[in-house]
């Protein structure tokens, strides 16, 4: 019985131990914890954004959504927080430091006090907690435009009076500015883009000129983003004297997201299988009544998918736009006070990664400065996600459409 | 003998002389540095089914494509040396329109290769591109075309839907309508069946037995059984040259060169 | 679905029925000819033969150019096979009915008439029978026609030995010359063949429709 049993275990295609299979399951652990480590790291990047930036989106009342903030301009926020608080704050601050100065100068042999300093800094703290949520609900907060009308201002007996910049108020100029700042260069882009690419996949003729204009194109993309900001500010803003505009941050965008357009137009066009190409020549067509009407429209989708992603990822660079187009802080809306319309082009305008920059860099964080950070870079991860879900979303309905 | 029957009479009807159409002599062509047709030397008659056989890469479809110019779009290629004439015009001449000449030779290809628009507008498609506009105009040779293709009871109820939705053979008979829509006189077909299973091939083979009333048909074709069946005269190459040119039965019944009997027979290489 | 070259195939059916019917006709002839010693009739079966050979000609080549041209399988490969060899039964037997003619030319011319036919008029309308059935057992795809065309033919063989062992008989050399009597022989033998190449075709009929060898 029990050789039967042996037989048929030991049948050809029985599972047997070998080295091989041991290193398959191995390296399948090994790629997968990588991966999962990956995912992990951006998923605590994304969480921590977003959470800490939804508290200043979101608020608890109707609409839900703190419209201020995402119209309204950059201000200066006026804080007045209670003095007594603040007094006792402070007393307590200084007693912990006090405290943990005394009890650092103990010697390490007196134990027992140096436990009993530990213990009253651990109640000091906790106290410090208690009284810093009471400070949070008795603190009175204003924007700029909110101080001025005020009919009296909270006294000085009661209140503690500071002000920090740019904490207050909203960072709508900023969501205009780089949304022109993206459909703008869109626009370039792509024109630019795509007759570049008509010509290089359909009208040049294969060969050296044609493979080091491929190559360079190609290492223009390996360029830093701050040389393409130099560059722009050389030509457009010193050289052709638009000064810091729209339009040059425009073209200097454009520059920069070119290699990616001319690539993935490229490679949308060649994607088009040459019959497209050959039947329609075959008809008597001319080659660009062939493009025009049998290669161009079938690759749009593609070229506009990668573009838009090209672009939106580009439209995230500070350094391009710092020098030609982005200010830290402009109170006029970009319609607002134009002599002529041209000049529409030629202002500044804010944008949210400068603005982000300038947030986090120049002036000193506290906990203000925080909030608009982060609210900061939510909206713009938000806006950024919005672009890559629509090119997503045109992708996959062209793909239904077109299925050669 | 005094009972006279019909086989005598076909047999001593005097043949017409056929027309050549297409005149190639001693053409020489090659993809840059390498030579792809040495010296072929060949007439294509008026009205009657060519076809081309050979092993793979022995030149049948780089001569179909010299044909209406299509290698044009190749930038390495080039005629070396002799003339095609087509209605005794040397279509390689300078004052030659690509454009018109395409027009009169058209061309279906080996992928069955409908633009993806609905079937209406692949059938104009052709005709739009010169400009014309008038929608009657356009219905009518939507619909002469698809009869000719014998496409039109299929499609008839659909045609303003996507050609894509077709069979393989539907499409590649909606490739052979979309060049009848310009009107050519010379059809040339590129390996049409190499993607169809038999009934799709049978349909192709019937139509373009149909076709053959009105049009000069070069096809080119890796079926052997395929030449057979559709073509008067069969023209086998090996190696960029023209080995033999006869009628389709002198090929496939009794061939002159030794390496056409071993290719048709299958006992090749 | 009915492809163009079918045409060609049932071209080639109706040639062969052509063909058989131009052979049973030219066995008639020489049959009946040398029965009522119808001089014209002899003639004619005798120039028929000619055409008769042309059609096998040609049929036989279509056959080739068929099988090299359109690959058939299957049924239209059978019926080619049928048709070749059917074509060369039929041709023997116009040639068979051929000698005939020329045997009864002879006897007809040398003899001036035959009194005594033997059994030579039954033999010969037996075997036109079975000539004329082994051509309606192909138009109508009759196999069991066809069969029994395999048995009819012992009746033939039968009388044609019976034929040997009279005019080999010493009684009957009186009643006419050796050479009459060798060519009567040979008539017999003749119609004999017939039978069997009839024969031979019914057995194509079988194998065209059941496909057994």
């Amino acid at each position: 019985m029990e050789s039967d049993n042996q037989q048929q275990r030991a049948h050809i295609f029985s599972r047997r131990f070998s080295l091989n299979k041991f290193l398959e399951i191995s390296t399948t652990f090994v790629l997968r914890f990588f991966t999962y480590l990956i995912i992990v790291l951006a998923g605590y990047l994304f969480w921590d954004i977003a959470y800490k930036g939804s508290k200043v989106i979101f608020i608890s009342e109707a609409p839900f959504i703190n419209v201020q903030f995402l119209t309204e301009k950059p201000q200066t926020l006026h804080v007045f927080e209670p003095v007594d608080i603040d007094s006792q704050l402070k007393a307590a601050k200084a007693d912990i430091l006090s405290k943990s100065i005394q009890r650092k100068a103990l010697s390490n042999s007196n134990i027992e006090e140096a436990n009993a300093y530990t213990l009253a800094i651990k109640e000091l703290n906790e106290e410090i907690k208690l009284l810093d949520i009471q400070r949070k609900e008795r603190r009175l907060l204003f924007s700029d435009s909110e101080f001025r009308n005020l009919s009296e201002t909270p006294s000085d007996d009661d209140y503690v009076y500071n002000t920090y910049a740019y904490s207050g108020g909203g960072i709508g100029p900023a969501i205009i500015g780089t949304t022109l700042l993206v459909f703008g260069s869109i626009l370039i882009a792509l024109t630019l883009g795509v007759l570049c690419a008509i010509y290089l996949s359909e009208y040049s003729r294969p060969g050296k000129v044609l493979q080091s204009i491929r190559l360079s194109i190609l290492n223009l993309s390996g360029v830093p983003s701050i040389v393409f900001g130099l560059f722009g500010f050389g030509l457009f803003v010193l050289y052709l004297d638009w000064g810091v505009s729209l339009i040059a941050g425009w073209f200097t965008l454009a520059l920069m997201a070119l290699p990616v357009i001319i690539t993935a137009s490229e490679e949308s066009m060649r994607a088009i299988p040459k019959g497209f190409r050959e039947g329609s020549l075959a008809l008597g067509a001319t080659k660009w009544t062939c493009i025009r009407t049998n290669v161009l429209p079938y690759a749009m989708p593609g070229i506009l998918t990668s573009s838009i992603m090209g672009i939106a990822r580009v439209a995230g660079e500070t350094a391009p736009i710092m020098f030609t187009a982005a200010f830290a802080l402009r109170d006029r809306l970009p319609w607002e006070g134009l002599e002529q319309s041209t000049d529409f082009f030629f202002q500044g305008v804010m944008a949210l990664p400068y603005h982000i920059y300038v947030v986090s860099s120049k002036i000193p964080q506290n906990e203000y400065t925080q909030s608009m950070q982060y609210g900061t870079a939510f909206v713009f991860l938000l806006i950024v996600g919005m672009f890559a879900l629509s090119s997503i979303i045109l992708r996959v309905k062209v793909r239904k459409k077109y299925d050669w | 003998m005094n009972v006279n029957f019909d086989i005598q009479e076909k047999q001593a009807q005097p043949t017409k002389p056929p027309k050549p159409v297409i005149k190639t002599k001693d053409l020489d062509f090659a993809y840059g540095d390498s030579q792809a047709l040495f010296n072929i030397s060949m007439d294509i008659f008026k009205k009657e089914v060519t076809a081309f056989i050979g092993p793979s890469g022995c030149g049948k479809s780089t001569l179909l494509r010299c044909f209406n110019r299509m290698n044009d779009l190749i930038n390495s290629a080039n005629i070396k040396k002799g003339t095609i004439r087509i209605s005794d015009i040397d279509i390689y001449n300078k004052d030659v329109d690509v454009i018109e000449l395409r027009k009169h030779v058209g061309m279906v290809f080996q992928k069955s290769n409908p633009f993806p628009k609905s079937i209406y507008e692949n059938i104009a498609y052709g005709m739009r591109i010169q400009g014309v506009k008038k929608r009657s105009e356009l219905d009518e040779t939507v619909e002469s075309s698809l009869r000719g293709a014998a496409l039109w009871d299929e499609v008839k109820d659909r045609l303003n839907k996507s050609a894509l939705g077709l069979s393989g053979g539907q499409q590649q008979r909606l490739c052979i309508a979309r060049t009848l829509a310009v009107k050519p006189k010379i059809i040339l077909m590129d390996e049409p069946c190499s993607a169809l299973d038999p009934v799709a091939t049978a349909k192709v083979e019937e139509l373009i037995h149909k076709l053959k009333k009105n049009y000069t048909i070069v096809v080119v074709t890796h079926n052997m059984q395929q030449a057979a069946r559709v073509s008067d005269r069969t023209a086998f190459f090996y190696l960029g040259r023209l080995v033999e040119y006869e009628t389709t039965e002198q090929i496939f019944m009794n061939p002159k060169n030794s390496k056409t009997e071993a290719y048709v027979s299958g006992r090749f290489g | 679905m009915k492809r163009y070259f079918h045409k060609e195939l049932t071209e080639l059916e109706n040639k062969l029925i052509l063909l058989g019917e131009k052979s049973h006709q030219v066995v008639q002839l020489a049959v009946e000819g040398l029965i009522e010693n119808n001089l014209d009739k002899v003639n004619e079966a005798y120039k028929m033969d000619d055409y008769v050979d042309v059609l096998e000609m040609e049929i036989s080549h279509a056959c080739i150019r068929y099988m090299s041209l359109r690959g058939p399988v299957s049924s239209d490969l059978r019926l080619l096979v049928v048709a070749l060899k059917a074509s060369k039964d039929f041709e023997r037997i116009a040639d068979e009915a051929h000698s005939i003619a020329q045997k009864s030319y002879r006897l007809l011319t040398t003899e001036g008439s035959l009194k005594n036919t033997l059994n030579l008029s039954e033999m010969g309308k037996l075997v036109c029978e079975l000539v004329n059935d082994s051509i309606s057992c192909f138009v109508k795809e009759d196999i069991d026609k066809a069969f029994l065309i395999l048995k009819r033919d012992h009746e033939i063989d039968a009388i044609n030995q019976k034929h040997f062992d009279i005019l080999s008989n010493e009684a009957f050399r009186d009643e006419m010359s050796d050479a009459a009597r060798f060519d009567l022989m040979l008539i017999s033998k003749s119609i004999e063949r017939i039978g069997d190449h009839a024969k031979n075709i019914a057995g194509g009929v079988i194998f065209l429709l059941n496909g057994d060898q």
